[in-house]
């Protein structure tokens, strides 16, 4: 009775070690882009004098000398201190708080007027509240990055959680899952589950961005790092500590992207 | 034909459902009675808009009726379970699980072991004939097969009910009358009660040992037909013609 199926079967494209997330091509057009980049830098840097548009060249011998001091290391591990909780902390609570409104309508009424009224406050103006609970330092920059990730994260779960189509509700009750734990742990996680990381990686890119605005006022790190050599003209160390901002972004959204590829291996 | 010992009896009690429409109240359902026997398969046709799917979700618990109730064996059906197994018209399988864990849904639930379960979800796999593809994800099926592996799934937890919405709409005619033995197949083997709702005559008559024949506006059962038919049947039969037309009559 059983019959031959076989040649139904789609066949799915084989990704590769890395998941499909580098192709040759692809690499090679952008280091081709790449290496155009620094090719205007370095012809802009010899029209202009150091302290506007220093050399690629200049700027890869300070990367050295401050990673041979120590000093990159130290502003880098600054930032992560302060980086890493924040964007946990407010991605764990966008993340709960927008599957609990995502899934409970009288949540959901009761709360909305609350978020249209906190959501437009952008996360640097509540440096006042971050110093004046936190203090200056790496809590209140955390501070500053939760928030960051809260919202992003928020919206992303609680569209997905909207989204999760009522039918595949009512095919769990029939098959025996009738209590909402249970539902939102089989099915509601589950399908909104490419929403969720999407608003994950989305926020650690914003909230690497925000870690430089969150040292303003006076916890160590990169930010830090920036704004002195900003205030005594420095311009090359500037570039230096951009630099390491956008190969550490780079290096945990690549990670991310890889994760985000496996997790997700069944769309 | 096995029949299940607990495949149950299905009665239709007086079943009314009206909605709030913007122009007023809409009687999508008046008064819709029927019984069903233990292990009887039998089908529901009408015209678009004759409330079959809403028929269907009520007994399948997914819907209450304005009026009149649906009895599972006796006992009055007040939402879904494992013991009303159904089946749509557009798979709703869980994309994140591969088949076998699609299957095994229902089976997480129950108190059988881990091999208990990958047993019974290879028994099932075979039944449908999908038996080489437990580990493939829904994305990599063709329509026929997301249909199999949502019967299989409705199957697991041994529901003494079947019920099937369009089962078959969304497939191509070649795959439709594949699924259609296999069905009857399955049906046979494990003799459970089976209510199937379609637009589409011809397969009405070709499964059903009985015809339910709705009309619309406001929707309603017209006639139940008796198909006194031997399996397999032939559409080129004359006696199945003749069924045909009587439907296709107070359908059209």
């Amino acid at each position: 009775m059983a019959t031959d199926v076989s040649n139904e079967l789609d066949r799915t494209d084989d990704l590769g070690p890395l998941g499909g997330a580098v192709e040759p091509r692809r690499l090679l057009l952008g280091l081709v882009g790449l290496a155009g980049f620094v090719g205007l830098w370095w012809i802009g840097s010899t029209l202009q004098p150091a302290y506007i548009l220093p050399s690629p060249l200049a700027v890869a011998e300070t990367v050295q000398s401050e990673i041979a001091s120590g000093a990159m290391q130290t502003a880098l591990l600054d930032s992560v201190v302060h980086w890493l909780p924040g964007t946990v902390v407010g991605t764990t609570l966008g993340i709960a708080t927008g599957v609990a409104l995502g899934w409970s309508r009288i949540l959901e009424e009761t709360l909305t007027p609350v978020v249209r009224i906190l959501r437009p406050v952008p996360p640097l103006a509540l440096i006042g509240f971050a110093i004046a609970w936190f203090g200056i330092g790496h809590a209140g920059a955390a501070f500053i990055i939760a928030i960051g990730a809260f919202w992003i994260n928020f919206y992303a779960a609680y569209g997905g959680v909207e989204g999760v189509s009522d039918d595949l509700l009512d095919v769990a009750r029939s098959l025996g899952v009738k209590r909402q734990t249970g539902l939102i742990r089989k099915v509601v996680l589950p399908a909104s589950l490419p929403e969720i990381m999407t608003g994950v990686r989305t926020g650690i890119g914003r909230c690497w961005m925000l870690v430089v605005a969150a040292e303003i006022f006076g916890a160590p790190g990169i930010g830090r790092q920036i704004f002195r050599s900003a205030n005594s003209l420095q311009v090359d160390r500037v570039i230096a500590y951009i630099l390491v901002l956008s190969v550490m972004f780079l290096l945990v959204d690549t990670a991310f992207r890889l994760l985000q590829r496996r997790v997700l291996v069944w769309r | 034909m096995a029949v299940d010992a607990d495949a149950d009896s299905v009665t239709v009690e007086d079943v009314s459902m009206v909605y709030d429409g913007s122009n007023g109240p809409v009687e999508a359902l008046r008064g819709v009675s029927f019984d069903v026997d233990p292990g009887e398969f039998v089908t529901i046709v009408g015209p678009s808009g004759c409330g079959k799917t809403t028929l269907f979700r009520i007994i399948a618990g997914l819907q209450t009726p304005t009026e009149g109730a649906v009895r599972l064996d006796g006992d009055p059906i007040d939402g879904p379970g494992p013991e009303l197994g159904i089946v749509f018209q557009e798979y709703h399988l869980f994309p994140w699980r591969t088949v076998a864990d699609n299957v095994g849904f229902g089976l997480e639930q129950t108190a059988l072991s881990t091999d208990q379960r990958r047993e019974r979800v290879q028994e099932l796999l075979e039944l449908v004939g999908l038996a080489g593809f437990a580990d493939s994800y829904p994305k990599d099926l063709s329509g026929g097969m997301k249909q199999r592996v949502a019967l299989a799934r409705s199957l697991a937890p041994d529901p003494d009910l079947l019920l099937m919405d369009e089962p078959f709409g969304a497939v191509d005619a070649q795959t439709q009358t594949l699924l259609q033995a296999e069905l009857l197949d399955i049906w046979e083997a494990t003799g459970k009660t089976v209510l199937f709702v379609t637009h589409d005559i011809e397969e009405a008559v070709k499964l059903g040992d009985r015809v339910v024949v709705m009309d619309r506006e406001p929707g309603r059962v017209q006639e139940i037909i008796d198909i006194e038919l031997e399996r397999p049947r032939s559409r080129s039969d004359r006696a199945f013609g003749s069924y045909y037309e009587e439907i296709l009559d107070r359908i059209g």
